[in-house]
């Protein structure tokens, strides 16, 4: 599907370990949430569009066409394209979580380093039955590591199991 | 999931009173209205204000309360979860072993309604987005209560700290006079003109004349005769004003110097450096030296001529300030600052150490773009025959060697534990790092890196601000993950 060289950091995961896929109902939730945001900007150019260029005698439709030509093709193409970038594997003393399309980001957290730990839920990932899980640690540069689309049951379970950890290194 | 008590009546609720609190703070912050409720009262009719006024009130009152009903905590048996968010559902788990200490805070409002604020420093506290972690207010009974949990956690699980010997703090630096007024006259600066110029346009309106127009200044000169005089001692004009301005340039820093670094005085404590300096204000700082992070060792291309250095150490900012930069020595030797990194646990890297160098191709690249679009500006005016050409011409040629010079002068090497990072040609700065104070490591690659075949890796730091510091641009994949197996490999020493 992709051409391999450009898969450096994937090639290089399978190295280590394979990387797990997130819950792949994940997709629709990036696509309802770009609809989410998309369509109201869409509705807004389309506004302006009716109100405004056409009755200014602009070339009327264009813009609404390429505005709804836009979204649809963003909802359609960039969920599957970062669904596909996202994975993760659960080490034994470490997590790591590799994410992106465009700009690729592949990081490890030692379960040693974590401070505290959130579950996160918006809206339409409630609805999915998805959360995701935040790891912070200590600091201010690169401190947050957000691993999204996790079915609830199994962020519950990482989150314990890294708990667990954080016990266990402190004798 | 084994681990999750499934008991609710645990969970704790903020207390009620918190809506006083909101309340009482919405009253002043209603002021940011006005912006919106003037015009609705100038254009459509000043008997909607109140209506308006009242209803941003109780919608702002309505989200507060809202947010207070989905908040609530509970202490599990070693850890402290918290629930919030009203369309984003948080749940936040802070393990006891990670709280250093616990803060509990009193404004008199709260005195008053006898809730407090407790705050949990764990150290991760820098991004207040998303890392602080807060309780805003819980009755003080509660308060004290959790205090005393943690503090009875902390003190049967670490180790009893063995007792700190009354020993007088060792002198690690002193900053001579001789070297204080030589550092100033390094920082030779130029903003005392633009002061001036500042001040002089804004007298402006008071002075009968205005002093910045060229016209004044030339009729003022035909007026006094300047203008012979000038044209008869054209060079000795000239000499005289560049006399001038490297005369303020030169005092400006010698004076900001004297007032921030006189007598400063850098001395090792028990467990902390303690930092004493300046004339006004006198600022007396300590560094506990668990807390420090990494060390960088700054100088410039004249500076490092003869051999003068600064040392800053990072560490996590324990107070609100944001400021993780401490200046443990402002202008010494090398020698001087070795002595400095050694409690610190850190050393400079010696000699015979491999420096590598990064990807130049990717480094260069940006700043090469960059600069090819603004040659291209500049033979493209120059070819319109207007005058910009040539001096877009010639920046550009500037920013292209300088692009190549700063993409030479990134290089990094690692010896034994110990990571070292170097960059940037007027402002050289050298980052000594500790694997094991490494949170998190990224290996990030973006099209042009990818284009390139190569990846940058991207060190979780503690206290680094400045991104720049703790990352390596354009490694060969390989390498990256190589390196970064070996940092994070590297366990923390105490915790």
């Amino acid at each position: 599907m992709r051409p391999p060289e450009e898969d450096i950091i994937s090639e290089l995961a399978s190295e280590e370990t394979n990387l797990l896929p997130v819950d792949p109902s994940y997709e629709s939730v990036m696509r309802v949430v770009l609809l989410l945001v998309g369509m109201p900007l869409a509705v807004g150019i389309s506004a302006v569009d009716y109100f405004w260029v056409a009755a200014a005698g602009g070339p009327a439709w264009l813009l609404t066409l390429v505005a709804w030509g836009a979204v649809a093709a963003i909802a359609v193409l960039a969920p599957s394209r970062r669904y596909a970038r996202i994975g993760y594997s659960l080490g034994h003393d470490e997590l790591r979580v590799a994410r992106g399309y465009l700009f690729r980001v592949d990081t490890i957290v030692p379960f040693v380093r974590v401070q505290h730990i959130d579950l996160r839920q918006g809206p339409v990932e409630r609805a999915f039955g998805l959360s995701g899980l935040v790891l912070h640690t200590s600091g201010s540069h690169n401190s947050t590591v957000t691993l999204p689309g996790l079915p609830s049951a199994t962020a519950v379970a990482m989150r314990e199991m890294i708990r667990k950890h954080i016990q266990s290194d402190f004798a | 999931m084994s681990g999750e008590p499934t008991d609710q009546e645990d969970w704790r609720a903020l207390s009620p009173r918190t809506l006083w609190l909101e309340a009482l703070r919405a009253g002043p912050q209603s002021v940011r209205l006005l912006p919106v409720l003037l015009p609705i009262g100038l254009a459509v009719d000043w008997a909607y204000v109140a209506p308006a006024l009242l209803a941003a009130l109780l919608l702002a009152f309505g989200y507060s309360w809202l947010a207070w009903r989905r908040f609530r905590w509970r202490v599990a048996h070693n850890a402290i979860i918290i629930e919030s968010g009203i369309f984003e559902k948080q749940h936040r788990t802070i393990p006891f072993d990670r709280i250093h200490d616990i803060s509990v805070e009193q404004s008199p409002v709260a005195r008053a309604l006898e809730i407090a604020r407790v705050g949990f420093e764990t150290g991760a506290a820098a991004d207040p987005r998303t890392g602080e972690v807060k309780l805003n207010s819980v009755s003080v009974s509660d308060a004290e209560e959790l205090r005393r949990t943690i503090r009875l956690w902390r003190e049967h699980a670490l180790p009893q700290e063995t007792e700190v010997s009354a020993v007088d703090d060792k002198s690690l630096f002193r900053l001579s006079t001789r070297d204080l007024l030589l550092a100033g006259f390094f920082n030779f600066s130029l903003i005392a003109l633009g002061l001036a110029y500042l001040a002089v346009q804004w007298l402006d309106d008071l002075l009968p004349m205005d002093l910045l127009d060229p016209d004044t200044i030339v009729s003022f000169a035909r007026q006094s005769g300047l203008e012979l005089w000038l044209d008869a001692n054209r060079w000795l004009f000239a000499i005289g004003l560049a006399a001038a301005l490297l005369l303020v340039g030169f005092a400006t820093g010698i004076i900001r110097t004297v007032l921030r670094n006189w007598d400063f005085r850098l001395s090792l404590g028990p467990r902390a450096l303690r930092r004493v300096r300046g004339l006004t204000p006198r600022t007396d700082i300590a560094v506990p030296l668990a807390r420090i992070q990494s060390a960088i060792v700054v100088t410039g291309p004249i500076r490092s001529m003869w051999g003068w250095h600064a040392l800053y150490a990072r560490s996590l900012a324990s107070e609100s300030t944001g400021a993780f930069d401490h200046q443990l020595v402002p202008f010494a030797r090398l020698e001087a600052i070795d002595k400095v990194l050694e409690p610190l646990d850190v050393s400079r890297p010696g000699n015979a150490i491999e420096w590598q160098v990064p990807d130049l191709r990717v480094q260069a690249m940006p700043g090469a773009i960059a600069g090819l679009l603004l040659g291209l500006t500049g033979l493209g005016l120059a070819m319109l025959d207007r005058w910009e050409g040539p001096t877009v011409l010639i920046v550009s040629g500037l920013s292209l060697i300088y692009t190549a010079i700063l993409a030479g002068c990134h290089r990094w090497a690692v010896a034994g534990t110990t990571l070292y990072i170097r960059r940037g040609w007027w402002e050289r700065r050298l980052t000594i790092l500790p694997f094991d104070k490494v949170q998190s490591a990224d290996v990030c690659q973006g099209p042009l890196l990818r284009s390139l075949g190569c990846v940058r890796l991207d060190l979780g730091v503690p206290g680094v601000t400045a991104a720049a510091s703790s990352t390596i641009d354009a490694l060969p994949p390989e390498t990256a993950v190589e390196l970064r197996r070996r940092i994070l490999g590297v366990q923390p020493r105490n915790r």
